[in-house]
């Protein structure tokens, strides 16, 4: 018994690190602009797809893939700024970026399906079918490698929020953009930045839930719903509070499948999300931001 | 005169009544005329999210799952409790705006994009639900073989039947038609004007004595109670129902042809149902390219013409009215 629970106790936090990395893209873009952004989902697939190839183009090397997803991710939160969030910015309008990106999904999912077709691909890296063990607990390397590669980036992103100038800067956008354009900082540079690390993480979070989940073009469409929900329970916008509630999420997500039925896991999910909306609608750390509440 | 005639309402409704009665005699195929009565389903779908988006500011992703508690509690209670269709319906219209209520507890504390996910996470919940109470719903297996709705018998007229596409179009179109002048009485009415004030500013229509949880509850549930009736016109149409006809990806659907019509008017959602049902049909030469051509719309829309079909339309006919204007002045000099 105790085994089992602590076996899925690190399925949940495998994949609760991998919700963690594609939800705090989604916050950092809520931070600074305030504006929900559906095509964080493809770009979590598309950085699954670019690793799948580019894994397979360099024989077999996972690290090269991460890092083209890395880079492609990158370069699509670039563009997705320059198209859509930019030229809408000016209208200061909640809803019209919302389904301009709900657009770009559409048409992302079908250009891939077109491609790709719908039939799931294996993604074998070299770690997949290297399994450790402690006692009855088995782990493999992939699911080691998803743990480190997740703690990692977000303690480089914790790092850069808090110590660098920049990520000060950025701060200080998504707490008050008039103000921080007094002081010098250029909030549009800084909110084409904040898309660019958003989606490298979506990048990055791709490649690594490529191997372990359904590679389809809709493999973020089936997270990122999910991501929504930890972002609110986290308290949209708050990096910590994003954290905890993506572990949280994966662990339910675990424990349901092997004490409940996995049919459940969106109804325990999203039924905490409207307890959450409920009850604390701040989330779970408490923020500053009252437009919306 | 003839602009009075133009410019009143009586006279427009009377038009799309003609319309409505010669379209099943002008497209006579079932493929059409199933494309007709899908069309007729979406505009009651549009004009109801229109009116708690558009009209009271309500940013509601959960259409999907109010369309779907529509479909599926009238067709359980036509199937397993034998109740007759019309009262069926009742039911399934009833519940789902009760649903809509439910989820309006939430739009009264919340705003924006909290409602926004908090609707979609009530969307999942409902496809989930439908999707596993197999004992109750039969999960992905789906409910076969629902009946049409039964022939209507006005005495001394023969029998109307329903398992006729042209006729179950006059019914859910005459259906849709009359949800629309209804909403239009709505909205033109002080109910209209308040909810536009909330939507406007809910601060500045409280303080003018508004009332605004009361009102949103309202718009809620009769935007949910639209859709839930769409969801009964849905079932006894197809015959058929699986949960994945109310996936979430349905409530950006309808939200694409509210947008692309024109949020906050209410003939802008029907163009946009519209022509958002008969484009991908036209465009089935191109298999799967046609969901592409979707996207790349939706996006293009809200770039160029955020007012949608409908302000591009006000827009051009400006400009006509001004050029017509200066060459009048010209003759006259």
């Amino acid at each position: 018994m105790l085994t089992v629970i602590l076996q899925q106790g690190i399925n949940g936090v495998v994949l609760g690190s991998l919700y963690v990395l594609v939800a705090l893209g989604l916050t950092l873009i809520y931070g600074v602009l305030v504006q929900i952004n559906f095509a964080h989902a493809d770009i979590v697939t598309l950085g699954a797809f670019t690793a799948y190839f580019v894994t397979h183009l360099f024989s077999g090397n996972y690290f090269a893939g991460i890092a083209a997803a890395l880079i492609v991710g990158a370069i699509l939160g670039w563009l997705v700024n320059a198209v859509i969030f930019a030229p809408l910015r000016e209208r200061a309008n909640e809803l019209l970026p919302l389904i301009a990106t709900i657009g770009v999904s559409i048409t992302l999912q079908n250009v891939m399906l077109v491609l790709l077709g719908p039939i799931p691909y294996a993604f074998d890296t070299p770690y997949s079918n290297n399994v450790i063990r402690f006692g009855g607990i088995f782990l493999t390397v992939q699911n080691v490698l998803i743990i480190m590669m997740s703690t990692i980036a977000i303690g480089l992103l914790y790092a850069f929020m808090k110590f660098t100038t920049l990520g000060k800067a950025l701060r200080a956008v998504s707490q008050d953009r008039e103000t921080a354009a007094l002081m010098g900082i250029n909030p549009n540079q800084l909110i084409m930045l904040t898309f660019v690390i958003a989606s490298a993480l979506a990048g990055m979070s791709g490649a690594l839930l490529g191997p372990v989940r359904v590679l389809t073009p809709f493999a973020g469409a089936t997270v990122i719903v999910k991501a929504f929900a930890i972002v609110i329970i986290g308290g949209f916008g708050n990096v910590e509070g994003t954290i905890i509630a993506g572990l949280i999420v994966g662990l339910i997500e675990s424990y349901t499948t092997q004490f409940l039925d996995p049919g459940l896991i969106d109804i325990v999910v999203f039924a905490l999300l409207l307890l959450m909306l409920a009850v604390r609608p701040t989330g779970l750390i408490a923020e500053k931001r009252e437009e919306n509440v | 005169m003839v602009g009075a005639i133009l410019s009143s309402r009586r006279f427009w409704f009377v038009m799309a009544a003609i319309v409505i009665g010669l379209l099943p005699m002008i497209f006579s195929d079932s493929y059409w005329r199933t494309n007709l009565i899908v069309c007729a389903i979406n505009v009651l779908l549009a004009v109801g999210l229109d009116f708690v988006l558009g009209y009271a500011g309500q940013l509601n992703l959960g259409q999907s799952a109010f369309y779907g508690i529509g479909a599926y509690v009238s067709t359980l209670m036509i199937m397993k409790l034998g109740m007759p269709f019309w009262l069926a319906f009742a039911c399934g219209v009833l519940v789902a705006g009760l649903a809509g209520m439910l989820l309006s507890i939430f739009a009264v504390r919340l705003r924006g994009h909290y409602l926004a996910i908090a609707s979609l996470g009530f969307a999942v919940i409902t496809y989930q639900i439908l999707l596993n109470w197999i004992s109750l719903t039969q999960g992905p297996l789906g409910i076969y073989a629902i009946p049409p709705p039964p022939p209507l018998r006005i005495p001394g007229l023969p029998a109307i039947e329903f398992n006729n596409l042209g006729n179950l179009f006059y019914l859910t179109a005459g259906f849709a038609l009359l949800t629309y002048m209804l909403l239009d009485q709505l909205v033109r009415s002080p109910i209209g004007e308040t909810l536009t004030a909330i939507r406007e500013d809910e601060v500045s229509a409280a303080s003018l004595g508004i009332t605004c949880q009361k009102w949103k509850v309202l718009a809620f549930a009769i935007s949910s109670a639209v859709a839930g009736a769409g969801g009964c016109f849905y079932a006894s149409f197809v015959g058929t129902l699986v949960p994945d006809a109310f996936f979430i990806t349905e409530s950006f659907t309808i939200l694409a042809m509210v947008i692309v019509g024109g949020m906050g008017t209410l003939i802008g959602p029907v163009l946009g149902a519209i022509l958002l049902t008969v484009l991908p049909e036209l465009l089935r030469g191109i298999g799967d390219l046609r969901l592409i051509v979707y996207g790349v719309s939706v996006t293009l829309v809200v770039l160029f013409m955020p007012g949608g079909i409908v302000q591009a339309g006000r827009r051009i006919a400006a400009r006509l009215r001004r050029r017509a204007a200066a060459d009048d002045t010209m003759i006259r000099t």
